[in-house]
């Protein structure tokens, strides 16, 4: 019974699994969701190391530098027209109708995050200052593409 | 009939007679006036950044040091039409380079311009008439040290009849009130010196209560949900509430809301984004003891629920 039990639950991994990525692949809201989150938790990780609340080390400042530059060079994709609206979206209007601006924004958030890999090169930054150098203008950006292109609801 | 029409206009004109009258521009005393000492500039800056003048007054989308040139030009849709920012530099023509301390002072807590005319509420004399005297002639000082800069910004675009300001006069015999809008702090275990403070920075020159707190259908705050959140008069989304409540910062410490003042990141180390953000570029421009003291503030207001 037991076996035919874990069986059941593989079995609604191995189904269920799928079927939500398959979900989210198709629906560009939901996939620009993702990744924002994936770019919180980067956040939360450097923020709260800069902050001093997490212990510093190189490997989680590679980490959180490394998620926010995949963020950076995928994030624009995820914006077709057709997904101005629904699924509880905060993307602004601004981001349809000032695509030059919003670009200008991603751009500016992929040149951070490429500063801070190269600044990482393999390990990680070193030490709390490198990081804090290599973090500090990408958190930046944050607030300058919120501006004008997210609506707090 | 005949009689009917003269109690008519005699009527008529009582009313319009008392509607005169009371919407007569107010000015502060002369004695008042007379008291002040000259301005401190440096005091004045940290108000400046606290009052958030550049943010209306500077061009739109300005960063940096262009926040110092107030061009005006900024402009503010609302229920009752389209206000533009005037110029407020130092310009004798285009600013107010040519103003007495008192004209500034009247302007800035009886919102009465220097030839009598009310000024619409849009610029938020009625959290500025919560600031002492001193500090608005500090705040003059600074201001007198910015450049001055030519720029003419368009009219109002009002339709009627706001576009009459003596009505003005009315409103504010309404919603001009010396009073601050808390008289206590919700909470018992709030430091009175710092809370006091934060009351003075957030419901004088931090004048957050404008977007945060939702208004009635005259324009008016309505005092009884202060802070609980209000549609975003520049269109998308909602202004948050902001009280300590679940649907506002209730989640919040202190220092968490001192941090997102200095930062602008959230606990949740989501960033500050819309217009919020050049009110936290402001804050993040005052000593930290100010951020402390609006967060004390906050976190002792009313809950919303």
């Amino acid at each position: 019974m037991r076996k035919v039990m874990l069986g059941l639950v593989a079995g609604a991994v191995v189904l269920g699994g799928p079927v939500v990525s398959v979900q989210a692949a198709g629906d560009p809201i939901a996939v620009r969701k993702a990744v924002m989150q994936s770019v919180g938790a980067a956040a939360g990780l450097g923020g709260g190391m800069m902050k001093g609340e997490i212990a510093y080390t190189p490997a989680a400042g590679k980490a959180a530098i490394a998620s926010m530059n995949a963020a950076a060079l995928s994030y624009g994709d995820f914006f077709p027209e057709g997904s101005e609206s629904g699924g509880d979206t905060t993307a602004a209007a601004a981001i349809w109708e000032d695509r030059a601006g919003f670009a200008q924004e991603l751009a500016k958030f992929a040149s951070a995050t490429g500063g801070a890999m190269q600044a990482s090169g393999k390990d990680g930054p070193a030490d709390l200052d490198a990081f804090k150098a290599a973090f500090g203008p990408v958190l930046q950006t944050c607030k300058s593409c919120h501006e004008g292109f997210r609506v707090k609801r | 009939m005949k009689k009917l029409i003269v109690a008519f206009a005699i009527l008529g004109a009582a009313g319009f007679g008392g509607a005169w009258v009371l919407s007569a521009p107010q000015v502060v005393s002369t004695e008042a006036l007379a008291a002040l000492t000259p301005g401190d500039a440096v005091n004045g800056e940290r108000l400046f950044w606290a009052g958030g003048c550049a943010s209306c007054h500077a061009a739109p989308e300005a960063k940096g040091e262009d926040k110092l040139v107030l061009a005006g030009g900024v402009r503010l849709e609302s229920p009752f039409g389209t206000f533009v920012a005037p110029n407020i530099s130092m310009s004798e023509s285009a600013g107010i380079g040519a103003w007495s301390l008192p004209e500034f002072v009247n302007a800035m807590v009886k919102g009465t311009a220097p030839d009598g005319a009310n000024y619409y509420p849009a610029f938020p004399y009625t959290s500025y008439t919560h600031m002492t005297l001193q500090d608005v002639a500090d705040l003059f000082a600074f201001m007198t040290t910015l450049p001055a800069v030519e720029t003419v910004p368009g009219n109002h675009e009002l339709g009627f009849p706001f576009n009459i300001r003596r009505t003005v006069g009315l409103w504010k015999r309404l919603y001009l009130r010396p009073d601050f809008a808390i008289s206590q702090p919700e909470a018992g275990d709030a430091d009175p010196a710092l809370w006091e403070r934060g009351r003075y920075l957030v419901e004088g020159p931090g004048h957050c209560a404008e977007c945060h707190t939702p208004r009635g259908p005259l324009g008016g705050l309505e005092t009884g949900r202060w802070m609980a959140g209000a549609p975003n008069p520049a269109g998308e989304g909602r202004i948050p509430d902001i009280t300590p409540s679940d649907a506002g910062i209730g989640g919040w410490s202190v220092s968490d809301i001192a941090y997102y003042l200095e930062s602008g990141f959230t606990p949740d180390y989501d960033s500050v984004g819309g217009e919020m953000v050049a009110v936290q570029e402001n804050m993040t421009r005052l000593p930290a003891q100010d951020r402390e003291a609006i967060a004390v503030y906050l976190k002792a207001l009313p809950p919303s629920n």
